[in-house]
């Protein structure tokens, strides 16, 4: 601790020093240099221009007087603005991120002295430099609306603040995905994909701005439920791309580092905020129903990082090992947090147990503490319990399997496993009773134990109970199978014996 | 400086691209590592340069493990891929300018350090060019610049002089040279087996990554003294019968004609090949030349490896 406060004072002290992340000064010398960026810059630097004088020539033929002429010039200059900022420079950053990681032959730049986070946040940075650019470009057009009726500053503020957040959460995730260890073919079909499902974001973006325009953002901004539920969304919104963030460092750490204790502890952080904040939220509005919100998003956070853990290996590395603290009391929380299967498992379960407890104790106050909300009791808990239990059934089940018969493959196989599982035994079963049923799909809807899907398109409520039993007792068997593998890593996670350390002449 | 390479393997899946390899080198060295293609030179490098991990066994740099340690390793190690660098819109200063801040040179020192290397290794001159419009030499000498910008003190250089031209291969030649003066260890892999007898100390031969060979250059080659070759020259057409001659002659073993001479492999020391030339002449052979060549390190290479690959 001390010597952390030390390194940051001497870091603060020595501000004179302060220089750039030195990869968003060789990105941004790239993209100076780049015909794409430039080109693609020029572009939409005609579009603008031809935009404005379309308009300008086609009021002028006009008698009457436009009183909407500047929300509606504004309304296609955001359009333009999002439409090139959006598809344009997350593609740019993907393919750049993408061609210096290929797969046989990563660039050098990532096992230079720079850290993971230094290079993930100088592509960010990068691309929010490359956003501002494109944004200060179109600033002139947008000032001119400005002078002519139907547009408020505060309004154009708003949605342009907005948009850059947009662009900035669109560039992260390009990055993520681009980090990813796929092969070419596949991140070019991503970057396709991607590219076409910008669309979608696009549409509904303008079109909320150009609503926004016309209510005229500036009487809400005087009212405090405005900036509470903007903060609301800001916060959720960074909170997604933090993960992102942590997950694409995470990603180009080498495979030695503790890559999961920082993803971890950043995703039990925002867990305790995002409740918080939703506890918040049932406070201010009075209804427990809101507690949901935050239940749903770590119920489903959470399955993802269950396939993500069962994929860790069971091996530590040296670098790992050596930083396992040495009293029990450390131990404990670092065997949840850093890398390995059997701690994330922990993590996972004591995520959800609490999340479920935290939820049940808010609904027990709905009618008491909170006016009595009638779809609030009828939520069903055994979803959460059966779909919980089934998860985790099925994770421990692939983790036997591959420790069992497939030693010999990477442990990414057993995430694998889990879900060739849950998807196999959601599927024939399906497809077979398709046929019997003569073709009807009804029988979906009747009971399927085991299938994890089941559980929420049940015909009779009833049958949740029985999945919710089934599980439960699937997963202890799965759990006493798996007792010895669990105690045999809980056992083995302990530092190495102590020596000098090395010293570099 | 000391680089220890102890019991090191590396599996691809089933693959053992290293299998169980130690040897060590260490400052003002220059270190062949040579093997046929896929005898796992480029792994055991990578693993050095701390872009691979090894499945078991570990690399000390000064006693700093590359698998514990390896942004502690990484700062002394300067690493020349086998692969050039391809990078887009980035002239060569930017580029040497890119890895120094990324190794933490600030203000003049870095421009002091970027300039003293484009100046080492001649690029001053295309200093404001494209990397992607550079020559393959050229290129090749950025990559170094880009490996030395931070002053390591250990080079490990994967096949640096393939694809350049006899003047290229001289001047690189010459810097390695220089930066051995220097004190810098440094571990080569080559195919040109004859520059790297000129250039080396010492020498690993690894063929399906095992080691076959090592030691220091005189004590390899010392090893394959006992394989030295003669050749005769005759006069007239006595070639037949002196062929027939020297095969029931003891520690003389593949005899035969190249090029109107008689060249055999003598595994014995410089006496028994005076014997045998005095015999010859007591013979009447009338013989105007007899040499001998000791072995280098392509006939040690070609007499240790078998082709294999993995």
């Amino acid at each position: 601790m001390t010597t952390a406060f030390i390194r940051l004072k001497s870091h603060f002290a020595n501000w004179r020093d302060w220089e750039l992340n030195p990869v968003v000064v060789k990105e941004l010398r790239q993209a100076v240099r780049s015909w794409t960026v430039t080109g693609v810059l020029l572009l939409f630097l005609t579009v603008l221009f031809i935009a404005s004088v379309g308009f300008l020539v086609s009021q002028s033929f006009e008698g009457d007087v436009n009183e909407e002429l500047g929300s509606t010039m504004f309304g296609t200059f955001v359009t333009i603005l999002a439409g090139a900022s959006i598809l344009f420079i997350p593609l740019y950053l993907g393919i750049r991120i993408s061609a210096e990681r290929q797969e046989s032959n990563p660039d050098l730049l990532y096992v230079s002295t720079l850290t993971p986070g230094q290079i993930i946040r100088g592509k960010f940075l990068c691309g929010a430099y490359i956003t501002v650019l494109f944004f200060s470009a179109c600033m002139p057009f947008m000032a001119f609306t400005n002078l002519l009726r139907g547009v408020d500053l505060p309004s154009v503020f708003f949605i342009l603040f907005v948009l850059f957040l947009v662009v900035c959460s669109l560039n992260q995730a390009a990055i993520f995905l681009a980090c990813l260890p796929l092969s070419r073919p596949f991140k070019n079909l991503i970057a396709l994909y991607g590219f076409f499902q910008s669309f979608w974001i696009i549409v509904p973006l303008v079109f909320g701005a150009i609503t926004m325009m016309h209510s005229g953002i500036g009487t809400m901004m005087a009212e405090r439920n405005f900036w509470i539920g903007t903060a609301t969304v800001v916060g959720a919104g960074l909170a997604v791309v933090g993960l992102l963030y942590a997950l694409s460092v995470a990603l180009i750490s080498p495979p030695s580092a503790n890559r999961a204790l920082p993803l971890r502890l950043y995703i039990t952080i925002v867990w305790v905020l995002g409740g918080l904040l939703s506890l918040g939220w049932v406070w201010w509005i009075k209804d427990v129903r809101l507690m949901f919100v935050w239940t749903y998003l770590t119920f489903a956070l959470m399955l993802f990082a269950l396939l993500l853990t069962v994929s860790n290996s069971d091996h530590l590395s040296r670098r790992v090992s050596r930083r396992i603290p040495r009293s029990w009391a450390g131990r404990i929380p670092a065997f949840i947090l850093f890398n390995g299967a059997a701690g994330g498992l922990v993590w996972v379960a004591l995520i959800l147990a609490l999340t479920y407890g935290v939820t049940r104790g808010v609904l027990a106050l709905d009618g008491t503490w909170f006016p009595k909300t009638s779809s609030a009791a009828a939520e069903d808990r055994h979803w959460f319990v059966a779909t919980t239990g089934y998860a985790f059934a099925y994770a421990l089940t692939a983790l036997f399997i591959h420790r069992k018969f497939l030693p010999k493959y990477a442990p990414k196989i057993a995430g694998l496993l889990t879900v060739l599982l849950m998807g196999v035994w959601a599927i024939l079963p399906s497809i077979v009773l398709f046929f019997l049923n003569q073709l009807s799909w009804k029988a979906v809807e009747g009971l399927q134990l085991g299938n994890i899907f089941n559980v929420f398109y049940l015909r009779d409520d009833e049958h949740r109970y029985y999945h919710t039993w089934f599980a439960l007792v699937w997963l202890a068997v799965m759990i006493l199978i798996n007792a010895k593998w669990f105690w045999t890593q809980v056992k083995h996670f302990r530092p190495p014996p102590l020596h000098e350390p090395p010293v570099l002449e | 400086m000391n680089v220890q390479v102890k019991n090191l393997r590396k599996e691809f899946g089933k693959t053992v691209a290293v299998d169980n390899i130690s040897f060590s080198f260490g400052s003002g060295n220059v270190f062949g590592f040579v093997g046929p293609n896929g005898a796992g030179k480029t792994t055991t490098m990578r693993i050095i340069a701390t872009l691979e991990e090894p499945t078991q066994g570990d690399v000390l740099i000064n006693g700093v493990s590359v698998c514990e340690e390896p942004e502690l390793a990484r700062r002394t190690v300067g690493y020349v891929p086998d692969t050039l660098p391809a990078h887009a819109d980035i002239t060569v200063h930017e580029y040497l300018d890119f890895y120094a801040r990324a190794y933490g040179l600030r203000g003049k020192k870095r421009a002091q350090a970027v300039g003293a290397i484009e100046e080492f290794t001649n690029v001053t001159g295309i200093r404001e060019k494209n990397i992607k419009a550079l020559s393959k030499g050229m290129k090749q000498r950025v990559s170094l610049g880009r490996a030395l910008v931070y002053d390591p003190d250990v080079l490990i250089l994967d096949e640096p002089a393939a694809g350049l031209d006899p003047r290229a291969r001289v001047e690189l030649r010459e810097l390695l040279m220089l930066l051995a003066e220097r004190k810098k260890a440094i571990l080569i892999s080559s195919h040109i087996l004859t520059e790297l007898t000129e250039i080396c100390n010492g020498v690993v031969i690894i063929e399906r990554g095992k080691i076959l060979e090592t030691g220091t250059i005189d004590e390899v080659l010392k090893k394959g003294a006992s394989r030295r070759t003669v050749a005769i020259r005759l006069l007239d057409g006595q070639t037949p019968q002196l062929l027939k001659e020297l095969l029931q002659t003891p520690h003389v073993a593949n005899a035969r004609i190249v090029a109107g001479e008689i060249h055999f492999e003598l595994s014995a020391d410089e006496s028994a090949a005076c014997e045998i030339l005095g015999e010859l002449i007591a013979k009447k052979f009338k013989i105007i030349e007899f040499r001998q060549t000791k072995a280098n390190l392509e006939d040690i290479f070609m007499t240790v490896t078998k082709g294999g690959v993995q």
